[in-house]
Protein backbone atom coordinates (compact mmCIF):
# COMPACT_ATOMS: atom_id res chain seq x y z
CA UNK A 1 0.00 0.00 0.00
CA UNK A 2 1.20 3.50 -0.86
CA UNK A 3 3.11 5.10 1.97
CA UNK A 4 2.94 8.88 1.64
CA UNK A 5 5.05 9.27 4.76
CA UNK A 6 7.80 7.35 2.99
CA UNK A 7 7.35 9.71 0.03
CA UNK A 8 7.81 12.69 2.37
CA UNK A 9 10.96 11.07 3.71
CA UNK A 10 12.28 10.58 0.18
CA UNK A 11 11.75 14.30 -0.49
CA UNK A 12 13.34 15.31 2.81
CA UNK A 13 16.38 13.17 2.08
CA UNK A 14 16.62 14.32 -1.53
CA UNK A 15 16.17 10.81 -2.92
CA UNK A 16 14.86 11.66 -6.37
CA UNK A 17 14.54 8.16 -7.89
CA UNK A 18 12.84 6.94 -4.70
CA UNK A 19 10.41 9.89 -4.73
CA UNK A 20 9.56 9.16 -8.36
CA UNK A 21 9.12 5.45 -7.67
CA UNK A 22 6.86 6.04 -4.66
CA UNK A 23 4.80 8.60 -6.57
CA UNK A 24 4.20 6.18 -9.45
CA UNK A 25 3.40 3.40 -7.02
CA UNK A 26 0.86 5.56 -5.22
CA UNK A 27 -0.82 6.49 -8.51
CA UNK A 28 -0.89 2.83 -9.58
CA UNK A 29 -2.61 2.01 -6.33
CA UNK A 30 -5.27 4.59 -7.03
CA UNK A 31 -4.17 7.37 -4.69
CA UNK A 32 -5.35 10.68 -6.13
CA UNK A 33 -2.70 13.05 -7.43
CA UNK A 34 -3.88 15.83 -5.15
CA UNK A 35 -3.49 13.56 -2.12
CA UNK A 36 0.05 12.69 -3.15
CA UNK A 37 0.89 16.39 -3.31
CA UNK A 38 -0.87 17.43 -0.13
CA UNK A 39 0.03 14.46 2.03
CA UNK A 40 3.40 13.44 0.59
CA UNK A 41 5.28 16.14 -1.24
CA UNK A 42 4.30 19.36 0.54
CA UNK A 43 4.75 17.95 4.07
CA UNK A 44 8.21 16.78 3.01
CA UNK A 45 9.24 20.22 1.78
CA UNK A 46 7.82 21.84 4.91
CA UNK A 47 10.18 19.71 6.99
CA UNK A 48 13.04 20.76 4.69
CA UNK A 49 12.16 24.44 5.25
CA UNK A 50 12.05 23.92 9.00
CA UNK A 51 15.40 22.13 9.00
CA UNK A 52 16.92 24.91 6.88
CA UNK A 53 15.62 27.50 9.31
CA UNK A 54 17.18 25.60 12.22
CA UNK A 55 20.57 25.08 10.53
CA UNK A 56 20.03 21.33 10.31
CA UNK A 57 19.94 21.58 6.52
CA UNK A 58 22.08 23.79 4.28
CA UNK A 59 21.81 24.70 0.61
CA UNK A 60 22.93 21.31 -0.80
CA UNK A 61 20.28 19.43 1.20
CA UNK A 62 17.60 21.96 0.21
CA UNK A 63 18.49 21.73 -3.47
CA UNK A 64 18.39 17.96 -3.63
CA UNK A 65 15.08 17.92 -1.75
CA UNK A 66 13.59 20.46 -4.17
CA UNK A 67 14.90 18.38 -7.06
CA UNK A 68 13.18 15.26 -5.68
CA UNK A 69 9.94 17.18 -5.18
CA UNK A 70 10.04 18.62 -8.69
CA UNK A 71 10.63 15.20 -10.23
CA UNK A 72 7.65 13.78 -8.34
CA UNK A 73 5.53 16.82 -9.21
CA UNK A 74 6.30 16.32 -12.89
CA UNK A 75 4.62 12.89 -12.63
CA UNK A 76 1.47 14.08 -10.89
CA UNK A 77 1.11 17.49 -12.55
CA UNK A 78 -0.66 16.24 -15.73
CA UNK A 79 -3.23 14.51 -13.54
CA UNK A 80 -4.12 17.58 -11.49
CA UNK A 81 -7.03 19.75 -12.49
CA UNK A 82 -7.00 23.46 -11.71
CA UNK A 83 -9.43 22.99 -8.87
CA UNK A 84 -7.45 20.11 -7.41
CA UNK A 85 -4.60 22.18 -6.21
CA UNK A 86 -5.48 25.60 -4.92
CA UNK A 87 -2.25 27.40 -3.99
CA UNK A 88 -2.14 29.05 -0.59
CA UNK A 89 -1.52 32.28 -2.48
CA UNK A 90 0.10 33.53 -5.68
CA UNK A 91 3.43 35.22 -5.08
CA UNK A 92 5.14 37.51 -7.56
CA UNK A 93 8.81 37.46 -6.61
CA UNK A 94 11.88 39.26 -7.90
CA UNK A 95 15.14 41.00 -7.10
CA UNK A 96 14.55 44.73 -7.30
CA UNK A 97 15.68 47.19 -9.96
CA UNK A 98 19.43 47.66 -10.16
CA UNK A 99 20.25 44.44 -8.32
CA UNK A 100 21.35 41.29 -10.14
CA UNK A 101 21.69 38.90 -7.20
CA UNK A 102 19.36 35.94 -7.26
CA UNK A 103 20.60 33.25 -4.89
CA UNK A 104 18.55 34.35 -1.88
CA UNK A 105 15.52 35.09 -4.01
CA UNK A 106 15.72 31.64 -5.63
CA UNK A 107 15.92 29.93 -2.24
CA UNK A 108 12.84 31.79 -1.01
CA UNK A 109 10.95 30.94 -4.21
CA UNK A 110 11.91 27.29 -3.84
CA UNK A 111 10.77 27.13 -0.21
CA UNK A 112 7.48 28.92 -0.89
CA UNK A 113 6.72 26.71 -3.88
CA UNK A 114 7.47 23.62 -1.84
CA UNK A 115 5.09 24.85 0.86
CA UNK A 116 2.20 25.19 -1.59
CA UNK A 117 2.43 28.77 -2.88
CA UNK A 118 2.22 29.53 -6.60
CA UNK A 119 5.36 31.37 -7.67
CA UNK A 120 5.70 33.86 -10.50
CA UNK A 121 9.43 34.50 -10.64
CA UNK A 122 10.33 37.73 -12.41
CA UNK A 123 14.08 37.19 -12.08
CA UNK A 124 16.52 39.98 -11.27
CA UNK A 125 16.74 43.74 -11.89
CA UNK A 126 12.95 44.01 -11.82
CA UNK A 127 11.53 47.55 -12.17
CA UNK A 128 8.38 48.56 -10.23
CA UNK A 129 6.20 48.56 -13.34
CA UNK A 130 7.08 44.92 -14.04
CA UNK A 131 6.04 43.91 -10.51
CA UNK A 132 2.73 45.75 -11.01
CA UNK A 133 2.11 44.22 -14.42
CA UNK A 134 2.82 40.73 -13.06
CA UNK A 135 0.44 41.27 -10.12
CA UNK A 136 -2.31 42.26 -12.56
CA UNK A 137 -1.59 39.47 -15.06
CA UNK A 138 -1.54 36.76 -12.40
CA UNK A 139 -4.07 38.17 -9.97
CA UNK A 140 -1.35 37.83 -7.37
CA UNK A 141 -1.83 38.07 -3.62
CA UNK A 142 1.76 38.75 -2.61
CA UNK A 143 4.76 40.71 -3.86
CA UNK A 144 8.09 39.42 -2.55
CA UNK A 145 11.16 41.60 -3.11
CA UNK A 146 14.81 40.84 -2.57
CA UNK A 147 17.88 43.12 -2.46
CA UNK A 148 21.47 42.28 -1.58
CA UNK A 149 22.91 45.76 -1.73
CA UNK A 150 22.37 48.78 0.48
CA UNK A 151 22.36 50.82 -2.72
CA UNK A 152 19.45 48.88 -4.21
CA UNK A 153 17.32 48.70 -1.06
CA UNK A 154 15.65 52.03 -1.91
CA UNK A 155 14.20 50.34 -5.00
CA UNK A 156 12.02 48.34 -2.57
CA UNK A 157 10.52 51.59 -1.27
CA UNK A 158 10.09 52.85 -4.86
CA UNK A 159 8.25 49.67 -5.80
CA UNK A 160 5.92 49.94 -2.81
CA UNK A 161 5.19 53.56 -3.74
CA UNK A 162 4.44 52.55 -7.32
CA UNK A 163 2.15 49.76 -6.10
CA UNK A 164 0.29 52.31 -3.94
CA UNK A 165 -0.07 54.66 -6.90
CA UNK A 166 -1.41 51.82 -9.04
CA UNK A 167 -4.23 51.27 -6.54
CA UNK A 168 -3.17 47.66 -5.87
CA UNK A 169 -1.68 48.10 -2.40
CA UNK A 170 -4.79 47.15 -0.41
CA UNK A 171 -5.24 43.80 -2.12
CA UNK A 172 -1.61 42.77 -1.70
CA UNK A 173 0.77 41.63 0.97
CA UNK A 174 4.29 42.85 0.41
CA UNK A 175 7.28 41.05 1.89
CA UNK A 176 10.96 41.92 1.69
CA UNK A 177 14.29 40.25 2.41
CA UNK A 178 17.99 40.20 1.63
CA UNK A 179 21.26 40.54 3.50
CA UNK A 180 21.12 44.27 4.34
CA UNK A 181 17.35 44.37 4.92
CA UNK A 182 16.05 44.49 8.50
CA UNK A 183 12.66 44.44 10.20
CA UNK A 184 13.11 48.15 10.92
CA UNK A 185 13.71 48.88 7.25
CA UNK A 186 10.71 46.78 6.27
CA UNK A 187 8.57 48.78 8.71
CA UNK A 188 10.01 52.07 7.51
CA UNK A 189 9.09 51.45 3.85
CA UNK A 190 5.67 50.04 4.70
CA UNK A 191 6.20 46.37 3.88
CA UNK A 192 3.89 43.85 5.55
CA UNK A 193 6.57 41.33 6.36
CA UNK A 194 10.27 40.60 6.60
CA UNK A 195 12.08 37.31 7.09
CA UNK A 196 15.77 36.83 7.78
CA UNK A 197 16.01 33.61 5.78
CA UNK A 198 14.18 31.43 3.28
CA UNK A 199 12.87 28.97 5.87
CA UNK A 200 11.38 31.71 8.02
CA UNK A 201 9.81 33.32 4.94
CA UNK A 202 7.36 30.42 4.65
CA UNK A 203 6.09 30.78 8.21
CA UNK A 204 5.94 34.55 7.96
CA UNK A 205 4.00 34.54 4.71
CA UNK A 206 1.63 31.84 5.90
CA UNK A 207 0.78 33.97 8.91
CA UNK A 208 0.20 36.97 6.65
CA UNK A 209 -2.10 35.30 4.14
CA UNK A 210 -3.95 32.90 6.42
CA UNK A 211 -7.62 33.69 6.90
CA UNK A 212 -8.31 35.72 10.10
CA UNK A 213 -9.76 32.69 11.85
CA UNK A 214 -6.58 30.69 11.45
CA UNK A 215 -3.79 33.24 11.62
CA UNK B 1 58.19 51.45 13.85
CA UNK B 2 57.96 50.36 10.21
CA UNK B 3 54.72 49.28 8.54
CA UNK B 4 56.01 45.72 8.69
CA UNK B 5 56.92 45.77 12.38
CA UNK B 6 53.61 47.41 13.25
CA UNK B 7 51.56 44.89 11.26
CA UNK B 8 53.40 41.83 12.57
CA UNK B 9 53.32 43.05 16.18
CA UNK B 10 49.60 43.87 15.92
CA UNK B 11 48.90 40.37 14.64
CA UNK B 12 50.82 38.90 17.60
CA UNK B 13 49.07 40.97 20.26
CA UNK B 14 52.26 42.91 20.98
CA UNK B 15 52.42 46.62 21.79
CA UNK B 16 52.45 49.03 18.85
CA UNK B 17 52.60 52.81 18.40
CA UNK B 18 49.25 52.58 16.62
CA UNK B 19 47.17 50.09 14.68
CA UNK B 20 48.00 49.69 10.92
CA UNK B 21 46.22 52.23 8.74
CA UNK B 22 44.43 50.02 6.20
CA UNK B 23 41.17 50.07 4.28
CA UNK B 24 39.42 47.48 2.10
CA UNK B 25 38.67 49.51 -1.05
CA UNK B 26 35.81 50.98 -3.07
CA UNK B 27 33.28 50.10 -5.73
CA UNK B 28 34.10 51.64 -9.13
CA UNK B 29 30.76 53.46 -8.86
CA UNK B 30 31.89 54.99 -5.56
CA UNK B 31 35.05 56.50 -7.00
CA UNK B 32 33.06 57.81 -10.00
CA UNK B 33 30.51 59.41 -7.67
CA UNK B 34 33.26 60.91 -5.51
CA UNK B 35 34.86 62.52 -8.58
CA UNK B 36 31.81 64.81 -8.56
CA UNK B 37 32.31 65.44 -4.83
CA UNK B 38 35.97 66.46 -4.76
CA UNK B 39 38.06 63.31 -5.20
CA UNK B 40 40.76 63.95 -7.85
CA UNK B 41 39.70 62.36 -11.15
CA UNK B 42 43.00 60.46 -11.49
CA UNK B 43 41.95 58.26 -8.55
CA UNK B 44 40.20 55.61 -10.61
CA UNK B 45 41.03 52.36 -8.83
CA UNK B 46 41.78 50.93 -5.41
CA UNK B 47 45.57 51.06 -5.75
CA UNK B 48 45.46 54.75 -6.67
CA UNK B 49 42.99 55.42 -3.85
CA UNK B 50 45.33 53.71 -1.36
CA UNK B 51 48.12 56.04 -2.46
CA UNK B 52 45.91 59.11 -2.41
CA UNK B 53 44.55 58.46 1.08
CA UNK B 54 48.02 57.50 2.33
CA UNK B 55 47.32 54.03 3.74
CA UNK B 56 50.02 51.74 5.04
CA UNK B 57 51.73 49.55 2.49
CA UNK B 58 51.06 45.81 2.47
CA UNK B 59 51.70 43.52 -0.47
CA UNK B 60 50.95 40.03 -1.67
CA UNK B 61 53.41 38.11 -3.85
CA UNK B 62 52.74 38.15 -7.60
CA UNK B 63 52.15 34.40 -8.01
CA UNK B 64 49.67 33.37 -10.71
CA UNK B 65 47.07 31.00 -9.24
CA UNK B 66 44.45 31.41 -11.96
CA UNK B 67 43.57 29.35 -15.03
CA UNK B 68 46.45 29.18 -17.52
CA UNK B 69 45.59 29.67 -20.22
CA UNK B 70 42.38 31.41 -19.25
CA UNK B 71 39.26 30.78 -21.33
CA UNK B 72 39.00 33.01 -24.36
CA UNK B 73 37.00 36.11 -23.42
CA UNK B 74 34.12 36.70 -25.79
CA UNK B 75 31.27 39.14 -26.28
CA UNK B 76 28.37 36.97 -27.42
CA UNK B 77 25.75 39.69 -27.63
CA UNK B 78 25.74 43.45 -27.18
CA UNK B 79 22.92 45.96 -26.89
CA UNK B 80 22.95 49.59 -25.78
CA UNK B 81 22.11 48.39 -22.25
CA UNK B 82 24.16 45.23 -21.68
CA UNK B 83 26.69 42.73 -22.97
CA UNK B 84 26.52 38.96 -22.72
CA UNK B 85 30.10 37.86 -22.20
CA UNK B 86 32.22 34.80 -21.52
CA UNK B 87 35.02 35.68 -19.10
CA UNK B 88 38.45 34.16 -18.49
CA UNK B 89 36.92 31.59 -16.11
CA UNK B 90 34.61 30.44 -18.93
CA UNK B 91 31.55 31.88 -17.17
CA UNK B 92 28.78 33.32 -19.32
CA UNK B 93 27.08 36.35 -17.79
CA UNK B 94 25.15 39.54 -18.44
CA UNK B 95 27.11 42.70 -17.72
CA UNK B 96 25.19 45.99 -17.64
CA UNK B 97 26.71 49.04 -19.26
CA UNK B 98 25.24 51.65 -16.95
CA UNK B 99 28.05 51.53 -14.45
CA UNK B 100 26.41 49.17 -11.97
CA UNK B 101 29.37 47.34 -10.56
CA UNK B 102 27.48 44.69 -8.68
CA UNK B 103 28.10 40.98 -9.26
CA UNK B 104 27.11 40.17 -12.87
CA UNK B 105 24.08 38.05 -13.61
CA UNK B 106 25.45 34.60 -14.33
CA UNK B 107 23.90 32.56 -17.14
CA UNK B 108 26.08 29.47 -17.50
CA UNK B 109 29.08 27.91 -15.81
CA UNK B 110 31.80 25.89 -17.54
CA UNK B 111 32.42 23.13 -14.99
CA UNK B 112 29.57 20.64 -15.23
CA UNK B 113 31.08 17.19 -15.69
CA UNK B 114 34.17 15.22 -14.80
CA UNK B 115 35.28 15.64 -18.44
CA UNK B 116 35.13 19.43 -17.93
CA UNK B 117 37.23 18.98 -14.80
CA UNK B 118 39.94 17.27 -16.83
CA UNK B 119 40.06 20.39 -19.01
CA UNK B 120 40.28 22.57 -15.90
CA UNK B 121 43.12 20.47 -14.55
CA UNK B 122 45.04 21.13 -17.77
CA UNK B 123 44.60 24.85 -17.07
CA UNK B 124 45.72 24.32 -13.48
CA UNK B 125 49.20 22.98 -14.11
CA UNK B 126 51.13 24.14 -11.03
CA UNK B 127 54.44 23.81 -12.86
CA UNK B 128 53.56 26.28 -15.62
CA UNK B 129 56.47 28.75 -15.44
CA UNK B 130 54.09 31.67 -15.96
CA UNK B 131 52.84 31.11 -12.42
CA UNK B 132 56.14 32.42 -11.01
CA UNK B 133 57.56 35.94 -11.36
CA UNK B 134 60.20 36.05 -14.12
CA UNK B 135 62.51 38.29 -12.04
CA UNK B 136 62.54 36.07 -8.96
CA UNK B 137 66.09 36.72 -7.76
CA UNK B 138 65.66 40.47 -8.18
CA UNK B 139 62.36 40.37 -6.28
CA UNK B 140 63.90 38.27 -3.52
CA UNK B 141 66.66 40.82 -3.02
CA UNK B 142 64.14 43.66 -2.96
CA UNK B 143 61.83 41.83 -0.52
CA UNK B 144 64.77 41.18 1.81
CA UNK B 145 65.08 44.94 2.25
CA UNK B 146 61.39 45.65 2.69
CA UNK B 147 59.81 47.58 5.55
CA UNK B 148 56.23 46.52 4.80
CA UNK B 149 54.34 43.24 5.38
CA UNK B 150 54.45 40.72 2.54
CA UNK B 151 52.20 37.71 2.12
CA UNK B 152 51.71 34.71 -0.09
CA UNK B 153 48.41 34.15 -1.92
CA UNK B 154 46.90 30.70 -1.33
CA UNK B 155 43.84 31.08 -3.54
CA UNK B 156 40.77 29.14 -2.62
CA UNK B 157 39.69 25.56 -2.04
CA UNK B 158 35.92 25.99 -2.36
CA UNK B 159 35.45 29.47 -3.88
CA UNK B 160 37.23 28.54 -7.09
CA UNK B 161 34.99 25.52 -7.60
CA UNK B 162 31.93 27.69 -6.81
CA UNK B 163 33.11 30.21 -9.43
CA UNK B 164 33.49 27.50 -12.06
CA UNK B 165 30.34 25.49 -11.22
CA UNK B 166 28.02 28.17 -9.91
CA UNK B 167 26.33 28.30 -6.53
CA UNK B 168 23.72 25.65 -7.31
CA UNK B 169 26.17 23.48 -9.23
CA UNK B 170 28.67 23.21 -6.41
CA UNK B 171 25.94 22.75 -3.79
CA UNK B 172 24.36 19.90 -5.73
CA UNK B 173 27.73 18.29 -6.38
CA UNK B 174 28.57 18.39 -2.67
CA UNK B 175 25.36 16.46 -1.98
CA UNK B 176 25.34 14.08 -4.95
CA UNK B 177 29.00 13.53 -5.88
CA UNK B 178 31.07 14.01 -2.71
CA UNK B 179 33.91 11.88 -4.12
CA UNK B 180 34.32 14.34 -6.96
CA UNK B 181 34.39 17.28 -4.54
CA UNK B 182 37.09 15.46 -2.54
CA UNK B 183 39.06 14.90 -5.74
CA UNK B 184 38.83 18.55 -6.81
CA UNK B 185 39.69 20.02 -3.41
CA UNK B 186 42.61 17.62 -3.04
CA UNK B 187 43.90 18.63 -6.46
CA UNK B 188 43.57 22.32 -5.60
CA UNK B 189 45.43 21.85 -2.30
CA UNK B 190 48.29 20.13 -4.12
CA UNK B 191 48.20 22.84 -6.77
CA UNK B 192 48.46 25.65 -4.17
CA UNK B 193 51.22 23.87 -2.26
CA UNK B 194 53.27 23.45 -5.43
CA UNK B 195 52.83 27.02 -6.66
CA UNK B 196 53.71 28.62 -3.30
CA UNK B 197 56.51 26.18 -2.43
CA UNK B 198 59.55 28.20 -3.55
CA UNK B 199 58.28 31.51 -2.20
CA UNK B 200 57.46 30.07 1.22
CA UNK B 201 60.83 28.32 1.49
CA UNK B 202 62.96 31.21 0.23
CA UNK B 203 61.26 34.31 1.66
CA UNK B 204 60.62 35.55 5.15
CA UNK B 205 56.87 36.08 4.76
CA UNK B 206 54.45 37.76 7.16
CA UNK B 207 51.11 36.26 6.18
CA UNK B 208 49.22 33.97 3.83
CA UNK B 209 45.90 34.81 2.19
CA UNK B 210 43.00 32.56 1.23
CA UNK B 211 39.64 33.68 -0.13
CA UNK B 212 36.43 31.69 -0.11
CA UNK B 213 33.27 33.84 -0.13
CA UNK B 214 31.14 30.84 0.75
CA UNK B 215 28.68 32.37 3.22
CA UNK B 216 25.53 34.41 2.96
CA UNK B 217 23.64 36.25 5.69
CA UNK B 218 22.29 33.04 7.25
CA UNK B 219 25.59 31.18 7.32
CA UNK B 220 27.68 28.97 5.08
CA UNK B 221 26.45 27.54 1.77
CA UNK B 222 27.44 24.04 2.87
CA UNK B 223 27.05 22.55 6.32
CA UNK B 224 29.86 22.71 8.87
CA UNK B 225 29.96 18.90 8.62
CA UNK B 226 30.64 19.06 4.87
CA UNK B 227 33.15 21.86 5.40
CA UNK B 228 34.99 19.73 7.94
CA UNK B 229 34.99 16.72 5.66
CA UNK B 230 35.94 18.40 2.39
CA UNK B 231 38.05 21.36 3.40
CA UNK B 232 39.59 21.21 6.88
CA UNK B 233 42.16 18.45 6.12
CA UNK B 234 43.31 20.34 3.01
CA UNK B 235 43.63 23.64 4.86
CA UNK B 236 45.65 21.78 7.47
CA UNK B 237 48.08 20.46 4.86
CA UNK B 238 48.69 23.95 3.51
CA UNK B 239 48.85 25.75 6.85
CA UNK B 240 51.17 23.07 8.33
CA UNK B 241 53.60 23.80 5.49
CA UNK B 242 53.24 27.55 6.04
CA UNK B 243 53.85 27.23 9.78
CA UNK B 244 56.92 25.04 9.23
CA UNK B 245 58.33 28.05 7.41
CA UNK B 246 57.32 30.69 9.93
CA UNK B 247 54.10 31.95 8.36
CA UNK B 248 51.74 32.00 11.34
CA UNK B 249 49.17 34.58 10.21
CA UNK B 250 46.80 33.00 7.70
CA UNK B 251 43.72 34.95 6.75
CA UNK B 252 40.63 34.05 4.80
CA UNK B 253 38.52 36.55 2.90
CA UNK B 254 34.91 35.44 3.27
CA UNK B 255 31.89 37.72 3.08
CA UNK B 256 28.60 37.01 4.82
CA UNK B 257 27.92 35.26 8.10
CA UNK B 258 31.03 33.22 8.93
CA UNK B 259 30.25 32.39 12.56
CA UNK B 260 29.62 28.67 12.06
CA UNK B 261 32.86 28.29 10.10
CA UNK B 262 35.25 30.18 12.40
CA UNK B 263 36.04 27.16 14.64
CA UNK B 264 36.60 24.99 11.58
CA UNK B 265 38.92 27.49 9.94
CA UNK B 266 40.82 27.67 13.22
CA UNK B 267 41.01 23.87 13.23
CA UNK B 268 42.39 24.05 9.69
CA UNK B 269 45.08 26.52 10.76
CA UNK B 270 43.44 29.60 9.22
CA UNK B 271 43.56 32.05 12.11
CA UNK B 272 42.55 35.46 10.74
CA UNK B 273 39.02 36.41 9.64
CA UNK B 274 38.40 39.12 7.05
CA UNK B 275 36.42 41.32 6.26
CA UNK B 276 33.80 40.59 9.00
CA UNK B 277 30.64 41.93 7.38
CA UNK B 278 28.66 43.22 10.32
CA UNK B 279 25.27 43.47 8.61
CA UNK B 280 25.97 40.07 7.06
CA UNK B 281 26.12 38.64 10.59
CA UNK B 282 29.87 38.65 11.31
CA UNK B 283 30.55 41.03 14.16
CA UNK B 284 34.19 41.07 15.33
CA UNK B 285 33.24 41.46 19.01
CA UNK B 286 31.48 38.12 19.61
CA UNK B 287 34.16 36.34 17.61
CA UNK B 288 36.90 37.82 19.81
CA UNK B 289 34.90 37.09 22.96
CA UNK B 290 34.42 33.47 21.96
CA UNK B 291 37.89 32.63 20.64
CA UNK B 292 40.13 35.14 22.46
CA UNK B 293 43.66 35.45 21.11
CA UNK B 294 43.24 32.30 19.06
CA UNK B 295 41.66 34.44 16.36
CA UNK B 296 42.91 37.51 14.48
CA UNK B 297 40.53 39.99 12.90
CA UNK B 298 40.58 42.45 10.00
CA UNK B 299 37.67 44.69 8.97
CA UNK B 300 34.51 44.76 11.04
CA UNK B 301 33.57 48.45 10.64
CA UNK B 302 29.94 48.44 9.48
CA UNK B 303 30.01 50.23 6.13
CA UNK B 304 26.32 51.08 6.34
CA UNK B 305 27.11 53.45 9.23
CA UNK B 306 29.13 55.65 6.89
CA UNK B 307 26.02 56.41 4.85
CA UNK B 308 24.06 57.11 8.03
CA UNK B 309 26.11 60.18 9.02
CA UNK B 310 28.64 61.50 11.50
CA UNK B 311 26.94 60.41 14.68
CA UNK B 312 26.60 56.84 13.44
CA UNK B 313 30.22 56.81 12.27
CA UNK B 314 31.45 57.99 15.66
CA UNK B 315 29.32 55.43 17.50
CA UNK B 316 30.58 52.62 15.25
CA UNK B 317 34.23 53.49 15.81
CA UNK B 318 33.61 53.94 19.53
CA UNK B 319 32.09 50.45 19.59
CA UNK B 320 35.38 49.04 18.29
CA UNK B 321 37.78 51.13 20.38
CA UNK B 322 38.40 48.50 23.08
CA UNK B 323 38.80 45.78 20.48
CA UNK B 324 41.56 47.78 18.81
CA UNK B 325 43.25 48.21 22.20
CA UNK B 326 43.22 44.43 22.73
CA UNK B 327 45.41 43.91 19.64
CA UNK B 328 45.17 41.24 17.00
CA UNK B 329 42.69 43.41 15.13
CA UNK B 330 43.01 45.84 12.22
CA UNK B 331 39.85 47.93 11.88
CA UNK B 332 38.58 48.95 8.46
CA UNK B 333 35.33 48.88 6.50
CA UNK B 334 33.71 45.47 6.35
CA UNK B 335 33.70 45.47 2.54
CA UNK B 336 34.36 47.86 -0.32
CA UNK B 337 32.87 51.27 0.33
CA UNK B 338 29.55 51.53 -1.56
CA UNK B 339 28.45 54.60 -3.55
CA UNK B 340 25.73 55.62 -1.09
CA UNK B 341 28.54 56.85 1.18
CA UNK B 342 29.41 60.46 0.39
CA UNK B 343 33.02 61.52 -0.08
CA UNK B 344 32.58 63.93 2.82
CA UNK B 345 31.38 61.16 5.14
CA UNK B 346 34.22 58.90 4.07
CA UNK B 347 36.80 61.61 4.77
CA UNK B 348 35.18 62.25 8.14
CA UNK B 349 35.38 58.53 8.90
CA UNK B 350 39.07 58.39 8.01
CA UNK B 351 39.89 61.50 10.04
CA UNK B 352 38.00 60.24 13.06
CA UNK B 353 39.42 56.72 12.83
CA UNK B 354 42.95 58.08 12.71
CA UNK B 355 42.25 60.46 15.58
CA UNK B 356 40.59 57.83 17.79
CA UNK B 357 43.19 55.12 17.17
CA UNK B 358 46.25 57.40 17.32
CA UNK B 359 47.12 56.95 13.65
CA UNK B 360 49.06 60.00 12.39
CA UNK B 361 47.18 61.88 9.67
CA UNK B 362 49.28 61.55 6.48
CA UNK B 363 50.41 64.71 4.75
CA UNK B 364 48.23 65.75 1.79
CA UNK B 365 48.98 63.59 -1.26
CA UNK B 366 50.67 66.40 -3.23
CA UNK B 367 53.07 67.12 -0.35
CA UNK B 368 53.94 63.44 -0.03
CA UNK B 369 54.71 63.25 -3.76
CA UNK B 370 56.79 66.44 -3.60
CA UNK B 371 58.75 65.10 -0.63
CA UNK B 372 59.41 61.83 -2.44
CA UNK B 373 60.63 63.66 -5.53
CA UNK B 374 62.87 65.90 -3.45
Amino acid sequence: MADLKELSEAVINGKMPKAEELTRKALDEGVEAVTIVNEGLIPGMLVVGEKFKNNEFYVPEVLIAARAMKAAMAIVQPLLSETDLQPIATVVIGTVRGDLHDIGKNLVAMMLEGAGFKIVDLGVDVPPETFIQAVQDNNADVVAMSALLTTTMPAMADTIEAIKESGLRDKLKIIVGGAPVTQDYADEIGADGYAPDAGSAVDMLKSLVAPPCCA
Amino acid sequence: MTDRERWVRTMHFQSVDHVPDEEFGYWDDTLRAWHQQGLPTWVTDNAKADRFFGFARRETLPLHLGLLPPFETQILEETDKYRIVVDGNGVKSVVHKDGRSSIPHYLEFPLKTRADWEEFKARLDPHNPRRQPANWEELKARYAQRDYPLGVPCGSLFGWIRNWMGFEGVALTCALEPDWIHEMVEYLADFVLTVIDRAVRELDLDFAAFWEDMCFNKGPIISPAMFKEFLVPRYQRITDFLKQHGVDVVYVDCDGNINQLVPLWLEGGVNCMFPLEVRGGSDPWPIREKYGQEVLLMGGVDKTKLAAGREAIRAELKRLEKLVEMGGYIPHLDHRCPPDVSYENYRYYLRLKREMFGIPEPLPYEERVAMKQA
